[in-house]
């Protein structure tokens, strides 16, 4: 039942990470910050991060019912660069879905599919209760 | 974090703040605004009657009921702390997202106690926080923060009139479908409903209120703010251009609304 200082310190031990972020994505608030200092600015990537994640989460095309069902959610976004992955995960429950990881991977020396997973756990785990945890 | 950003908006409030964080001092600094608990230099609490409080956060978050709230609350004697650290202990709770809620918490509420227009400071000494958010967070990070967040207001439509005002929903077109977490707003979005008590309704920081009623007043979702919304114009009632009152001298009455959106723009600028 990691809180916001060892999430942070999990995802900077994800093999290739240099930086990770917590944000409030409705107003581009960075909660917590830790690893390299990222070339645009802390804050100046909060904000964008934020933009392209209100885009998506609250986008019909991507989260309309599908068939008559429930209106699905978006997880995750991933961003790649020539020299970098962006991941991008919402943290299920927490202040409504209000908030997100962003993890910055080097490209070269990254695993994008092992650092999602990873970073998809620590989502999880940040918001669930204790008992909860327990119980699974 | 980035190393606080020049903060040239709140000159006296900031000054008067960095020189209390330089000093290292404790007590409560208090403006009209609200109130901010300084331990040792640091900002441990804020208070704001405009900011929704950490209870309703906890639950707005989704896993809590208002009941479980409530009980907690309860046997904690009130201590909105302390019942929610009842309730991680409880495990109905997660550790990261309390944390989560009492940043918010803060950050909300000092963002109303700084905000511009609340008056004089003043500063008591040795005052400890009741029940507080057992925070520690550096003064010039929550000036930072604050400073951007009135950018951000400001960014996208300048001027306070926005956030004491009911809010009006409209009727959205049927090519519009609005998200779920827009749509919970605008449902309570009556015209009587300020956006603090939309907050408070919703459980969510009364600062996103403000983000959000701006972002569906420029999607044309809620009625824009001024007097265009209470007094109808020439147009509304029905009269023709031509018709409107005119002065002695032969001048048209101006257009009250736009002129004070111009002078709210200029305010921004500024």
């Amino acid at each position: 039942m990691p809180g916001i200082d060892m999430t942070l310190v999990e995802a900077m031990s994800v093999h290739g990470a240099r930086g990770a972020t917590i944000v409030d994505w409705t107003c581009g608030f960075v909660l917590d910050s830790a690893g390299e200092a990222w070339p645009a600015g802390v804050d100046a990537t909060a904000a964008d991060t934020a933009e392209l994640a209100r885009l998506v989460r609250e986008s019909a095309a991507f989260c309309a019912a599908h068939d008559g069902g429930e209106p699905t959610t978006v997880e995750d976004v991933i961003v790649t660069t020539g020299s970098a992955y962006h991941l991008i995960c919402f943290v299920p429950e927490a202040l409504e879905g209000g908030v997100l990881l962003h993890l910055w991977l080097d490209r070269e020396s990254g695993n994008l599919a092992l650092a999602r997973r990873r970073l998809r756990a620590l989502a999880e785990e940040l918001a669930q209760p204790y008992a909860a945890t327990g119980a699974r | 974090m980035s190393p606080a950003a020049a903060i040239p908006e709140l000159p006296t409030r900031a000054s008067m703040l960095l020189r209390l964080a330089e000093e290292g001092a404790g007590g409560v600094l208090e403006r009209a605004g609200g109130l901010l608990y300084l331990v040792d230099g640091r900002v441990v609490h804020a208070e704001s009657e405009a900011a929704t409080p950490l209870g309703r956060l906890v639950v707005g978050a989704g896993r809590l009921t208002e009941a479980q709230w409530a009980e907690a609350l309860e046997r904690c004697g009130g201590d909105s702390g302390r019942a929610a650290a009842l309730l991680v202990k409880d495990g109905r709770l997660a550790d990261g997202a309390l944390e989560l809620c009492r940043h918010t918490a803060l950050f909300d509420a000092a963002c109303f106690a700084l905000a511009p227009g609340g008056g004089a400071a003043r500063f008591r000494h040795g005052v400890a926080p009741e029940g507080g958010l057992a925070l520690s967070v550096p003064a010039d990070r929550v000036l930072a923060e604050t400073a951007r967040r009135r950018r951000l207001l400001a960014s996208l439509w300048p001027g306070a009139a926005m956030d004491t005002q009911p809010v009006l929903r409209r009727t959205p077109g049927p090519d519009r479908p609005v998200p779920s977490r827009l749509r919970a707003l605008l449902d309570l979005a009556d015209g009587v409903r300020t956006p603090a008590e939309l907050a408070r309704a919703l459980g969510r920081p009364a600062f996103h209120v403000l983000v959000e009623v701006r972002r569906l007043a420029i999607a044309g979702l809620v009625e824009p703010p001024g007097p265009r919304a209470r007094q109808p114009t020439a147009a509304r009632t029905g009269r023709s251009p031509a018709a409107r009152s005119r002065a002695p001298d032969g001048f048209e009455s101006p257009d009250i609304a736009l002129l004070q959106r111009v002078r709210d723009a200029l305010e921004a600028c500024l």
